[in-house]
């Protein structure tokens, strides 16, 4: 029997059963599209949240005071015996390898104005800081590249802050008090929503000096610098590590890249991932143990129609392979439709709620119909094996 | 109105592909309670279709059908079912027990169908098996019983409702002539108590048994006689 | 027909072809148990977080500087500052509260300790005496931070048992000077083994009294203050007291956020309620693959059993009886594998909890609750197709066997 003969004759016995084929495609569909459709969950928060973050500047760095701590988050960020400082910047700004940097300083403070009160995020930081927010000014300008020392007091607010204390009236040039300090409003920022929980329009930028001396404090939270391209990211690490070490006599401090950043989430990620497919195929195994029982009903029914083969010269192998074949054909019939019914759900999804990042995940997507095909091959070869074991003469008197 | 059956210009219909096959046409007939009659004819005469027309399984295409001085040929799906139960017991001839049931359970299942109690039950189904000479086979599934006592086992589920009516298509048809003439002595025995007997039959010799014998051809009764 | 004669007809139907049966019970069996352990991991993640919150006491209030007003703004009072402070003033005020039974500020650091020529980067922890019974931890050896003023700056302090390892190996430390930062303290006591109490490595870390870290750090702001109340009835009195407190000292302003350890619990448990629902719902999806087998083998028994549905008809069967019969069958038959389902569930879950005797994995009753009802419906609702074609069955063509 060829290939092509296998086939013909398999695909006539699966339409002969057609409500039984399509429900026992369907259960396979259902676990592969829901693979499918998790994962595209999972890839599509990926791929966002690459996005955002490949947006907050590449080539980044961030140093932080205190070694880093047990949850990746260094208590030095909140006191520490030997602060970071502004001029701890200044003196990385000067590196040949340096392109920009901001100084991050952030709190809560009262915010008056036009009459208005309300309490908002602060952020002290330098002139360079939209490059690493990923933000740019909707309105007016950001704050200018004054002496870092002693900053022109100007505040550049975020547009939920700008909504809420002057509606759509023009803030620029208006006075307004920050922790009872005087600020003039020169900018507004473009809206940019919420970054991992973290409200980015509801928040005001004053300079990093004026921080410290409203928060009471020297230290920074955080430098961020950027480096040219042409220079490879270990060596401007090396670069700012040996200017700090020189400058504190010591390394209290800890430097994050972006890459790593990037690479630590894309791991987790990838774990999530992983995960959620394992729990969709929870569902690909109930859809095996369908076609198993299926196929077990089917060797069965069809004991006469094997006995007849059997009689007119066909091997067991034959018979096995038409068996095996029939199982392989409904699982990835039901692969094929599940993987179309998913990434259709995953885009109609995406459409439907877009909030929701949707991205639809290739190698996992071909990964759920490569599962649903052996599975099909798994469930497939006892009742295979069954009735090539049949014996023909018993198997015809079957009738 | 007298008459334990009465049939007025029936027709039954089948459609096989483009074709109307005309099963029963205008057909009439009166059966008395008490009756004991036979129905012969050539394969596709119409003779089946006229059993099942006569206990409830088909509906006439047209006509009207009164059983026991009732219109059934107005009744509702479950009317039907319920006179069925209760008024018609039908003897088949491959016996249709349920295989995985005892003599016992399946001598019962009219009864458990209708919600008699479990053992009022057993009861009466224990007493119409002993009158088949079954009681030694209560608890053997019908794959442990010979086709005759199989087919005794049919006949105690179709009488364990007391019914009016028995219809038994071929009863004989897959017996031995010894298990044949036990079975049909049984079945004779319930109309001389005064069931009403139809039998649809091949065996010349079987129809013969009856006191009025109908010969049917092409859904039409061909020959009526009571000799 | 009565119910019992219902279950006793299907289950012999059931018990018929056992490989079949034994096939759909293992589908049904392999959604229940995947939903009760997979909410099972969440639910033990949620009693393990929460109960290590819980171990802290209930009559807890922990006092951040800055309000925290919007909802979108994790930041500020998690590590930002505050224009005006918390200070240790705030503290004893608030300390003098009727309902307040004690206090403890923080306020933590990173500095580097060394001990002759051995250095290392830690945590420093500045609090007061209370912080030992207010957290649950005590000293092994010597004692915790002195019962003093919360202001008096003293060169003491204590150190985690791995720090003391670390800088002393097997030598005695307590009664030794170590340096941190730029000043020195001599060592009173080592803390027993805690591990990680709300975040901070006890094992690691440093305390010293708050008065010391003020000066060390250079800072006047208390990062944290823990109340404890004098019970768990006067908390709300004793939040509003703390407020007033506040408020009268900050010139009107009550620039603080008062946490209670309960809106920490509930948001946790939401977090994980919300876990666990996922993992089960997604769980769950195999229940509705279970279904359509059952569906597809309860549409192979109504073929199968065409010729026993003409001869009910013909005993005169109603058409509901078909049906409830078919689907009590099928009911059967996901009841059971859901039962199966909770057993096998139920011991896997047991064998979690042997093999991580630390987190208290245990399927929440909502889970099971919902397992069994969706493997039930699922049975039920793919159920209906065949019954209702076994119930339409043309009894003279069934029974002919066509």
């Amino acid at each position: 029997m060829t290939t092509a003969d296998i086939i013909a004759f398999t695909s006539r016995s699966v339409l002969s059963h057609r409500l039984r084929s399509s429900l026992t495609a369907l259960g396979i569909a259902i676990g592969v599209a829901a693979v499918v459709l998790l994962t595209s969950l999972g890839e599509g928060l990926n791929q966002f949240l690459l996005q955002e973050f490949s947006q907050i500047g590449t080539n980044s760095i961030a140093i932080n005071p205190g070694r880093p701590g047990t949850f990746g988050v260094s208590t030095g960020v909140i006191n520490t015996v030997r602060p970071l400082t502004i001029e701890d910047g200044e003196a990385l700004a000067r590196l040949p390898q340096i392109k920009a940097w901001t100084p991050i300083r952030a709190g809560v403070a009262d915010l008056e104005g036009n009459r208005r009160q309300r309490t908002t995020s602060v952020m002290g930081v330098g002139p360079g800081a939209p490059i690493f927010f990923g933000m740019n000014t909707a309105l007016g300008k950001f704050l200018p590249p004054d002496d870092p020392q002693s900053p022109r007091p100007f505040v550049v607010l975020g547009s939920k802050v700008r909504q809420d204390m002057y509606g759509d009236s023009n803030p620029l040039g208006e006075r307004m008090r920050i922790g009872g300090s005087r600020f003039q409003v020169i900018g507004v920022m473009e809206s940019r929503g919420n970054l991992l929980g973290f409200d980015l329009d509801d928040l005001v930028f004053i300079p990093a000096a004026r921080a410290l001396e409203l928060f009471n404090t020297r230290g920074l939270m955080e430098i961020d610098v950027q480096h040219y391209g042409n220079y490879p990211a270990d060596e401007v690490v090396a670069a700012v590590k040996r200017l700090l070490i020189a400058r504190h006599g010591h390394e209290d401090f800890s430097i994050v890249t972006q890459q790593q950043v990037m690479d630590t989430m894309d791991s987790v990620l990838d774990v999530l991932k992983f995960a959620v497919a394992a729990l969709g195929s929870i569902s690909l195994l109930v859809g095996g143990v369908g076609i198993f029982t299926i196929m077990t009903i089917a060797v069965r029914e069809r004991r006469p129609e094997i006995g007849l083969l059997r009689a007119i010269g066909s091997t067991r192998r034959h018979v096995q392979e038409l068996f095996l074949a029939e199982s392989i054909v409904l699982a990835s019939l039901g692969g094929f439709i599940g993987l179309v019914v998913g990434a259709g759900g995953a885009l109609l999804l995406g459409v439907a709620v877009p909030a929701l990042p949707v991205t639809i995940s290739i190698p996992y997507l071909l990964g759920a119909l490569a599962l649903a095909i052996i599975i099909g091959l798994v469930a497939g070869v006892l009742p295979a094996h069954r009735a090539a074991a049949l014996e023909p003469l018993e198997a015809l008197r079957a009738e | 109105m007298p008459g334990l059956i009465r049939l007025e210009k029936i027709c039954r219909d089948f459609q096989v592909g483009d074709q109307t096959v005309h099963a029963l046409r205008d057909l009439d007939l009166l059966i008395e309670a008490g009756e004991y009659v036979s129905i012969m004819g050539p394969s596709g005469s119409g003779k089946s279709t006229l059993l099942n027309v006569l206990g409830l399984l088909d509906s006439p295409t047209s006509g009207r059908y009164w059983l026991n001085d009732r219109d059934v040929s107005v009744l509702s799906d479950d009317e039907v079912a319920a006179t069925r139960q209760s008024e018609v017991g039908f003897v088949f001839q491959f016996f249709h027990l349920i295989p995985r049931m005892t003599a016992l359970e399946n001598v019962e299942l009219p009864l458990t169908l209708a919600g008699v109690a479990r053992g009022e039950r057993a009861q009466r189904a224990a007493l119409i098996l002993d009158q088949m000479g079954l009681s030694d086979r209560a608890h053997h599934r019908p794959d442990q019983l010979s086709g005759g006592q199989r087919q005794r086992v049919a006949i105690g589920r179709a009488m364990v409702m007391k019914p009016k009516l028995l219809l038994a298509d071929e009863p004989t048809g897959n017996l031995d002539t010894e298990s044949g003439d036990e079975v049909i002595e049984i079945i004779e025995k319930f109309n001389v108590e005064g069931l009403t007997v139809i039998v649809v039959t091949h065996d010349p010799a079987l129809g013969k048994r009856a006191r009025r014998h109908l010969l049917m051809v092409d859904g039409r009764i061909a020959q009526d006689d009571c000799g | 027909m009565r119910i019992a004669d219902q279950g006793w007809m299907a289950t012999t139907a059931i018990l018929r072809y056992p490989l079949r049966t034994a096939m759909m019970l293992i589908a049904t069996a392999i959604g229940v148990s995947a939903v009760l352990m997979l909410t099972s991991l969440g639910e033990g993640a949620r009693a393990f977080v929460t109960g290590e919150f819980k171990s802290l006491g209930t009559n807890l209030l922990v006092v951040l500087p800055g309000k925290i007003e919007t909802s979108g703004g994790g930041l500020p009072g998690a590590m930002g500052g505050s224009p005006r402070d918390l200070t240790l003033d705030d503290a004893i005020a608030i300390a003098r509260g009727q309902h307040v039974a004690r206090v403890a500020p923080v306020i933590p650091g990173a500095a580097t300790i060394s001990y002759r020529n051995r250095e290392r980067d830690i945590d420093v922890l500045g609090t007061s005496a209370a912080f030992a019974s207010i957290r649950g931890v005590k000293a092994a050896a010597g004692q915790f931070l002195p019962e003093t003023e919360l202001d008096r700056a003293m060169p003491v302090c204590v150190i985690g048992e791995t720090l003391r390892s670390e800088l002393f190996d097997d030598a005695n430390a307590l009664g030794k000077w170590v340096r941190v930062g730029d000043r020195r303290f001599r060592i009173i006591g080592v803390m027993q083994d805690a591990g990680t109490v709300a975040t901070i490595n006890i094992d690691e870390a440093l305390f010293i009294p708050i008065g010391s870290a003020q000066q060390l750090f250079n800072t006047q702001g208390i990062f944290r203050l823990l109340v404890e109340t004098k019970s768990e009835a006067v908390m709300d009195a004793a939040r509003r007291e703390l407020i007033r407190t506040v408020e009268a000292r900050h010139f009107g302003n009550d620039d603080i956020t008062v946490v209670t350890q309960d809106a920490v619990l509930s948001t946790f448990n939401t977090i994980f309620n919300a876990l666990s629902a996922a993992l089960g719902g997604i769980a769950a999806i195999s229940l509705i693959v279970a279904g359509t087998l059952i569906m597809n083998v309860m549409l192979v028994a109504v073929s199968q059993r065409t010729q026993e549905i003409g001869l009910m008809k013909a005993l005169g069967a109603r058409r509901k009886q078909i049906i409830s019969l078919f689907l009590l069958e099928s009911a059967l038959l996901s009841l059971f594998g859901a039962m199966v389902g909770v057993a096998v569930g139920q011991l896997a879950i047991a064998g979690l909890n042997a093999a991580y005797p630390s987190v208290a994995f245990r399927a929440p009753a909502w889970a099971v609750i919902a397992a069994v009802t969706t493997a039930l419906a699922s049975g039920l609702i793919f159920g209906i197709m065949p019954a209702r074609r076994a119930a339409s069955l043309d009894p003279v063509e069934a029974l002919s066997g066509r």
